[in-house]
């Protein structure tokens, strides 16, 4: 019997230390976490300034004349080959 | 036996002591409260893990809730992306500038300091706020680029700091800004799709400044076809002189639109442009006597009526009805056939065939076909079409050819798109239809098969036909079908005679169409390139042809017979 009861105390103990343990751990853990919550919010809030900003660069409005500085101009019937198109629109990205 | 149940526990306690004396182990009920007491202690620990949980969950969000210092709440906003994920839309953190006026020392001085940075703010009223009694937070300025944020922070003033704030931004700038609407200085929508994203619970409370994770809200429109149509409607304005223009582009099966280009057109981050009544969303928000093609509707209901392209009509007079009088154009003097009603243009023989068919059964294809009531789509709530308060003969004759029942260009858009896919009614969409889901439900019928076939043939034949009014609009390689259609614009108590809305309505390939254009200049003037006219077929048929020879390969329509 008091075999039991001191094993009992000493899991009681033994169990609080450990739960002391555990909890700092957790708390560590959750320092970390958000430390890298905070990361990936940054990164998010990041990318989306590049990607408005990219796509600010690459609005038509600023391509178009670009495009044909460089002598581009815009697709016509006259560039095409008869029974090209097929081969065209299923291989490209309209649609 | 009805012995009490008291006394029953009683005797059998003193049984349970009897036999504890008689047996001199260690007695049972003691070893059973040690355990009991051994698990109390790990009930107790165990709370005590609950507890520490729930408690470290609670603090983390009271960090979270210290975070945001703003006091109005924001809204993150789904991105808006065209129809191939090109953004229209999209949220960024900027810092937000805000004062505690308790820290401020000088609040004179703080104001100047900070006028001379936003020369937009009213130096007198910053002053006051920085120097109210009680008052612990004033906005200075919402949304700063970063470079602003360091010149602030380099100033060094005590009891400014600042805020991290979700603000939405446009990088397409004008393109689509009447359609994508805008928001106000709390992100959330007042305008266009913006507004039917906050209507549908698309956007949510931002916390602290966190950005939307919700899925693009993806458009029907296509980017290029708009910055393409924008462009042309923006030459074709400069070449004939017109001072506002429309261009929507739509399919013709689902209903979908491809492009809405409404010029002046607004960009959504500047609120004036927005709120500029020359600069309203023509396209879903003016309602215009559409004139000429207009009689795509009256030839739609003959047809569906019993008549042929062949059937004879009466154009030798022109029509008196009271005091009106109602002629040609180009008169031929002669009976016309129904097909040459409308590659000639005729009012004399619109009037005539909605007059054959009656007063009522005109207002019901009217009904049928959603010109009669409002048409609205995501982006705009629908005005209602201005129109007659009694159909009579006069009414009937003007509606026949376009004047007296003034609609939105999307919603004719949307009544002829039904009338050439085949007759199958479709609801105007802004929202990109997924192909996946199939063909859209057994829509109703507008018109039979048959008619709608004949219509196309119809609108081909204008542009094709060496007399045809819409024979500019033709493109080589891409079969276009078009109606011309210049209507004098109604100004108050009347109209402005050489002041026109001049539009061109076009399908293309004519034999099945899968686009439909709807081009419309307003008060284009005579020039050289027009020899001096302002007719439809001078102006909006040439500009719908350069519309579509630079739309069609975008949308990846073929080329015919080249």
């Amino acid at each position: 019997m008091r075999m039991l009861n001191f094993t009992a105390v000493l899991l009681a103990l033994s169990s609080a230390f450990l739960l002391y343990g555990l909890n700092y751990d957790t708390r560590l853990i959750e320092a970390k976490l958000h430390a890298r919550e905070r990361e990936a919010e940054r990164a998010r809030a990041d990318i989306a300034v590049l990607r408005a900003e990219r796509a600010h660069l690459a609005r038509p409005e600023r391509i178009e004349p670009l495009a044909r500085e460089m002598g581009l101009e815009p697709l016509s019937a006259r560039h095409l080959l008869p029974g090209t198109w097929s081969d065209i629109t299923t291989s490209s990205t309209a649609k | 036996m009805g012995a009490h149940p008291v006394l029953m526990q009683k005797s059998n306690l003193s049984d349970q002591t009897l036999i504890a004396r008689s047996v001199p182990v260690v007695p049972r009920s003691r070893s059973r409260i040690l355990a009991l007491m051994v698990l109390v202690a790990f009930a107790l620990v165990g709370g005590q893990l609950v507890r520490l949980a729930m408690e470290a969950e609670a603090t983390s969000g009271l960090r979270v809730s210290m975070m945001s210092a703003s006091p109005a709440t924001t809204l993150a906003r789904p991105d808006i992306v065209d129809r191939n994920g090109r953004l229209f839309a999209t949220d960024v953190q900027l810092p937000s500038l805000y004062a505690d006026p308790l820290l401020i020392q000088d609040p004179d001085e703080a104001a100047e300091t900070l006028v001379r940075l936003f020369p937009h703010h009213d130096v007198r009223e910053l002053r006051r706020n920085l120097a109210e009694d009680g008052r612990r937070f004033v906005w200075v300025k919402r949304g700063l680029s970063p470079r602003m944020a360091q010149t602030v922070h380099n100033l060094g003033l005590p009891g400014v700091s600042f805020v991290d704030e979700v603000r939405r931004t446009y990088p397409s700038g004008r393109l689509g800004g009447h359609v994508i609407g805008r928001v106000d200085i709390d992100n959330r929508g007042t305008a266009g799709i913006e507004r039917y994203i906050d209507e549908t619970g698309a956007s949510e409370e931002a916390i602290g400044a966190r950005l939307s994770a919700r899925a693009p809200v993806r458009l029907s429109l296509d980017m290029g076809v708009m910055h393409a149509v924008d462009d042309e409607l923006a030459s074709a304005m400069k070449r004939y002189g017109a001072s506002g223009a429309v261009g929507l582009v739509m399919d013709v099966n689902t209903g979908e639109i491809v492009a809405s280009v409404s010029r002046p057109g607004v960009d959504p981050a500047i609120v004036e442009e927005g709120l500029d009544p020359k600069r309203i969303d023509k396209v879903l928000a003016g309602t215009y006597e559409l004139g000429s093609i207009m009689k795509l509707v009256t030839i739609a209901m003959a047809l569906e009526d019993g008549k042929t392209l062949d059937t004879m009509v009466d154009t030798t007079a022109p029509l008196t009805v009271g005091r009106h009088t109602i002629a040609d154009l180009h008169p031929l003097g002669r009976p016309m056939t129904v097909a040459e009603v409308f590659v000639h243009s005729s009012n004399v023989g619109s009037g005539q065939l909605a007059l054959a068919a009656g007063a009522e059964r005109q207002k019901a294809f009217l009904e049928k076909l959603g010109l009669w009531t409002p048409v609205g789509t995501e982006a705009a709530p629908p005005p209602l079409p201005q129109r007659p308060a009694v159909v009579g003969q006069a009414e009937q004759i003007t509606m026949a050819f376009g004047h007296g029942l003034a609609v939105t260009p999307l919603q004719f858009a949307s009544a002829a798109a039904g009338l050439l896919n085949g007759g199958k009614r479709i609801t105007p969409t802004f929202l990109r239809r997924d192909p996946a889901d199939g063909e859209p439900e057994a829509a109703p019928r507008l018109v039979s098969e048959h008619t709608s076939r004949m219509l196309r043939d119809l609108m081909r034949r204008n542009v094709t036909d060496p007399g045809g009014t819409g024979r500019r609009a033709d493109v080589p390689g891409y079969n276009v079908g078009g109606k011309t259609g210049t209507a004098e614009m109604a100004v108050a108590g009347g109209y402005r005679k050489k002041s026109v809305i001049a539009s061109f309505l076009g399908a293309f390939p004519a034999e099945a169409p899968r686009y439909l254009t709807l081009v419309m200049l307003f008060e284009p003037e005579g020039q050289k390139v027009t020899g001096g006219e302002i007719t439809a077929g001078r102006n909006a048929a040439p500009t719908t042809a350069r519309i579509i020879e630079r739309i069609a390969p975008l949308l990846g329509v073929a080329t015919a017979g080249l």
